[in-house]
């Protein structure tokens, strides 16, 4: 199973001395309606990027209907008590400015971007989608049909497939299990649910407003006082869900897709937030095992043997909890074979510690990575929002490196025996059941679905 | 209004080599590409795929790093790195911690040099092109449409018409012997510009990009066959099964006209009034008003990147309870209003204000959230090797935000005509389907 010897290269120039690495200042503060503000400066063009962000989202719904926040932000766009869907749209227009709006398992967000010239109508419209939508039935009507041919859409996808069943596996009871509604649940969606939702997320005691780009911060922080300052509203009482129960032991899960001419594999654990004291060592581990081009998955199954074009692994860190995955996919006759390397792979990082110099080049990979947020406004903006929204401490960006660098091989040995939990990893394939049963069999007590999420 | 200027060194070596540097200190990040000027439009015929192919194996070895010692040196640098294929360009580019300059540009001359590859590394690359290809077209709804479906319906000439994802049986016909004259031909440094952006200083830019790239030597100018198409009389129709998805689809596909023309600044800013997102007339038209369509969308294709025929191409996705004909007809009537009525004075200025907002974000943007300043190692690359004017970058706008309402008026009735366009439609195999007329 070993790949082939891997020759060395001649005469590469070392690398100089590193640049030190520094993240622009933050401007942190709180409006007296409890609107958390950040603000930092980037002159990269004269644009700026905001989002404004709402601590809640699909999964704090769930008890009503899945998927039920991000309608919410869909319809938010389309009318307010002051304009009309194509006034909206044309006004964006006359700014030069992007928006748009949208919600995922935690949280609900207006995301955009303009000129610096217009920074005051920008932000004076996203503020009226914040507090004065108005849903309108004519509007609400059309994006739920929208919606519900996107839902039967999405389940021709192998992706998707594959996404929904390992989510439904792995947090079975939990609203993480949910990453869509179904046709029936589209169908039922009421406009009163919708204005529920936003009445209950969109206020300034759940936001989080962050601005990144050409802008003087003390001149902006007096304009978003102006704009936003007057708008009132709770922070809405947080739901806790009981932790979902922990797979044990493997189970593969077969999504017959008729016809398919390839294998979508996806198999994955619960990990860890990002929260948690030991993320930067599950993301290196990460990193090594599937996480980037020179990773142990990828030069095994892509480069050595040309089994699949786009193998990954990744961390997803959601609010109350996290998994880790690894997918591919692969040609329809090695479907087995590719499952052997995955979990091969998964096993030698948890039984030898890595070398010195292989971990030396992953802590360099990642660390470099790092810092190539820093050369866009909107790389910028995605890191203090995943600093703020996550509740890390405010020198997470410039302690990260240091934390990295201080990982050891006896540190990954047991950071991959704890969360690359590989005897109870669940293994999610997409694709033609004739074609793949019987290797799929092989990996574990095997459960059937058709693409509706019917049991055959 | 603020204006963003570039600052930009260019030389060319003795070897024909060009050389652009765009010094940035705002992050210790350098992004270094390298663009050779052969796409998929010009591949050898009967070997369809072969560029796209060849762009994988330029990932293989070379004289003095083997297999897989590029991508370990760049990602162990703290970078990332990749390739992409296009009509008329190939590109390789990665972005790295400023203190890995050199490496990145001693890696890239040593493939320039000298590709060192053998029948293994060719057959593993094959086998996973074909599961990109699989991935991305044959096991995906809607896969490769339209950008796979539109050419052998519109064109007629090969170089524009063929499948430039390649024929299986293509593929598995391509020899290392091909790989090895395709090299030879065309990865000759006169025919090729080098990019390096950010965080370096001009002067050093250019005395390491002589450093490494001085002594490789020039080849014969590759000769490029003509892409020219006959002059296209009669609307073109095409048919194609959709496999998995479930909504009939179409895409309608305009011919352009030659880049850097007074036309092309008309079209470009008439895309944006036709397909500038939810404001933009089709999207309002055929998804928000009629509710015809699910997703309605499309524009010129790398506007600033082509340099043969192309196309403003629409793509739909309907209602399966409208007929195609139905969709066409709604379509077709937004382009009518347009012709005879031109856009108002207000209306272009929104265009124009958007315009120059979008052009900031493609000069900063970054490639999927990543790899800094693409967008601009794109656009400087494209003028460096078809225009040999890099400074083009600072002043192409202007051209854009000094059009007419008249000239809007004129191109939109001199090219979204009937006899200039194709269609394709892309009709579910599975119950549900209707006719297509």
């Amino acid at each position: 199973m070993a790949t082939r010897t891997v020759e060395v290269a001649n005469g590469v120039p070392a690398l100089a001395p590193e640049r030190e690495v520094t993240w622009p200042k933050r401007t942190k503060t709180r409006l007296a309606n409890g609107l958390e503000v950040i603000l930092a400066e980037s002159h990269t063009i004269p644009k700026f990027h905001g989002e404004l962000f709402f601590r809640s989202g699909n999964a704090a719904v769930a008890d009503r209907s899945p998927g039920l926040a991000e309608m919410t932000a869909t319809v938010v766009r389309t009318g307010t008590s002051k304009r009309a869907s194509r006034q909206i749209e044309e006004d964006l227009r006359r700014i030069g400015a992007d928006l748009s709006t949208n919600a995922g398992s935690d949280t609900s967000a207006i995301s955009f971007g303009g000129l610096s010239e217009f920074v005051e109508p920008l932000l004076g419209l996203v503020n009226e989608l914040a507090r004065e939508a108005s849903f309108p039935e004519s509007e609400f009507e059309r994006e739920r049909r929208q919606k519900l041919e996107e839902v039967k859409l999405e389940r021709t996808q192998p992706g998707f497939l594959a996404g929904e069943r390992l989510r439904k596996v792995l947090f079975g009871a939990h609203p993480y299990a949910y990453v869509s509604p179904s046709e029936a649940q589209v169908a039922a969606y009421k406009r009163e649910d919708l204005r529920f939702v936003y009445h209950e997320f969109y206020t300034p005691e759940n936001a989080l407003l962050i601005l990144v780009g050409d802008f003087e911060p003390q001149e902006m922080l007096k304009t978003v006082e102006k704009v936003f300052g007057h708008w009132n509203g709770k922070k809405p009482e947080t739901k806790t869900y009981a932790a979902p129960a922990n797979p044990r032991g493997r189970r593969i899960y077969l999504v017959h897709v008729p016809g398919a001419v390839q294998t979508q594999i996806l198999a994955g654990c619960q990990a860890i937030t990002r929260k948690h004291p030991d993320w930067v060592k599950v993301g290196l581990a990460n990193s090594l095992y599937g996480g980037a081009f020179n990773s142990r998955l990828v030069m095994n199954i892509r480069e050595d043997k040309g089994y699949t074009y786009s193998p990954r692994s990744s961390v997803h860190a959601l609010r109350q909890h996290g998994y880790f995955s690894a997918s591919a996919a692969v040609r329809n006759d090695v479907v087995a074979a590719s499952l052997t390397e995955i979990f091969y792979e998964i096993d030698k990082l948890r039984s030898v510690p890595v070398p010195e110099a292989e971990l030396a080049d992953a802590r360099n990979y990642l660390s470099g990575v790092f810092s190539m947020g820093l050369a866009t406004q909107d790389g910028l903006l995605t890191q203090f929002s995943t600093v703020a929204l996550n509740e890390l401490p405010d020198d997470y960006l410039e302690t990260y490196r240091a934390k990295l660098r201080a990982i050891t091989p006896d540190d990954l040995l047991s950071t991959a025996r704890k969360y690359l939990d590989s005897a109870n990893m669940q293994i999610v394939v997409v694709g033609d059941r004739a074609q793949i049963e019987s290797q799929a069999v092989l990996f574990g007590d095997l459960e059937i679905y058709d693409a509706q999420g019917n049991r055959l | 209004m603020n204006r963003l200027h570039i600052a930009i060194e260019r030389t060319k070596l003795a070897n024909g080599l060009h050389v652009v540097v765009a010094p940035d200190s705002t992050a210790p990040v350098v992004t270094v590409g390298v663009y050779y000027k052969i796409g998929f439009r010009l591949e050898p015929q009967g070997r369809s795929g072969f560029a796209h192919l060849f762009e994988h194996m330029m990932f293989q070895g070379s004289a003095n790093a083997p297999k897989m010692q590029h991508i370990k040196l760049i990602n162990s640098s703290g970078g990332v790195l990749n390739g992409s294929t296009s009509y008329d360009v190939t590109n390789y580019y990665q972005a790295v911690p400023s203190n890995a300059l050199e490496r990145v540009l001693w890696l890239e001359a040593d493939r320039m040099r000298a590709l060192k590859v053998d029948g293994e590394n060719l057959k593993n690359q094959r086998d996973i092109v074909k599961e990109e290809v699989r991935v991305n077209v044959m096991n995906q709804p809607y896969g490769g449409f339209p950008w796979l479906d539109m050419p052998p319906v519109a064109f007629r000439n090969w170089a524009n018409a063929h499948n430039f994802y390649g024929d299986f049986a293509d593929l598995d016909a391509a020899e290392l012997r091909d790989v090895q004259a395709f090299f030879k031909t065309y990865y000759v440094p006169n025919n090729t510009v080098l990019l390096i952006l950010g965080d370096v200083k001009a002067e050093e830019g250019i005395a390491l990009a002589r450093k490494y790239f001085g002594d490789i030597p020039a080849g014969p100018l590759p000769t490029f066959a003509d892409p020219s198409e006959p002059e296209q009389m009669e609307e073109r129709r095409g048919y194609v099964e959709e496999k998995f998805g479930t909504l009939p689809a179409m895409a309608i596909g305009y011919v352009m006209p030659k880049r850097r023309t007074a036309d092309w600044c008309g079209m470009a800013v008439l895309d944006q009034a036709l397909h500038g997102g939810r404001a933009g007339r089709i999207y309002r038209e055929l998804v928000l008003e009629k509710q015809i369509a699910v997703e309605a969308g499309g524009g010129i294709d790398d506007l600033f990147g082509y340099n043969g025929p192309t196309q403003m191409t629409t793509r739909i996705l309907h209602k399966p309870e409208y007929s195609s004909e139905a969709t066409l007809a709604a379509f077709d009537a937004v382009i009518r209003e347009v012709q005879e009525n031109g856009i108002s004075a207000d209306e272009l200025e929104q265009l124009k204000v958007k315009w120059r907002s979008d052009y900031y974000a493609t000069l900063e943007g970054g490639r999927g959230g990543y790899m800094p300043k693409y967008g601009l190692m794109h656009l400087l690359a494209c003028f460096t090797l078809f225009d040999n004017e890099p400074q083009l970058v600072n002043t192409i706008l202007d051209g854009f935000l000094a059009v007419t309402r008249e000239e809007i008026h004129d191109v939109a009735k001199k090219y979204l005509r009937k006899e200039k366009r194709a269609i394709v439609f892309r009709t579910p195999a599975k119950a549900g389907a209707k006719e297509v007329a």
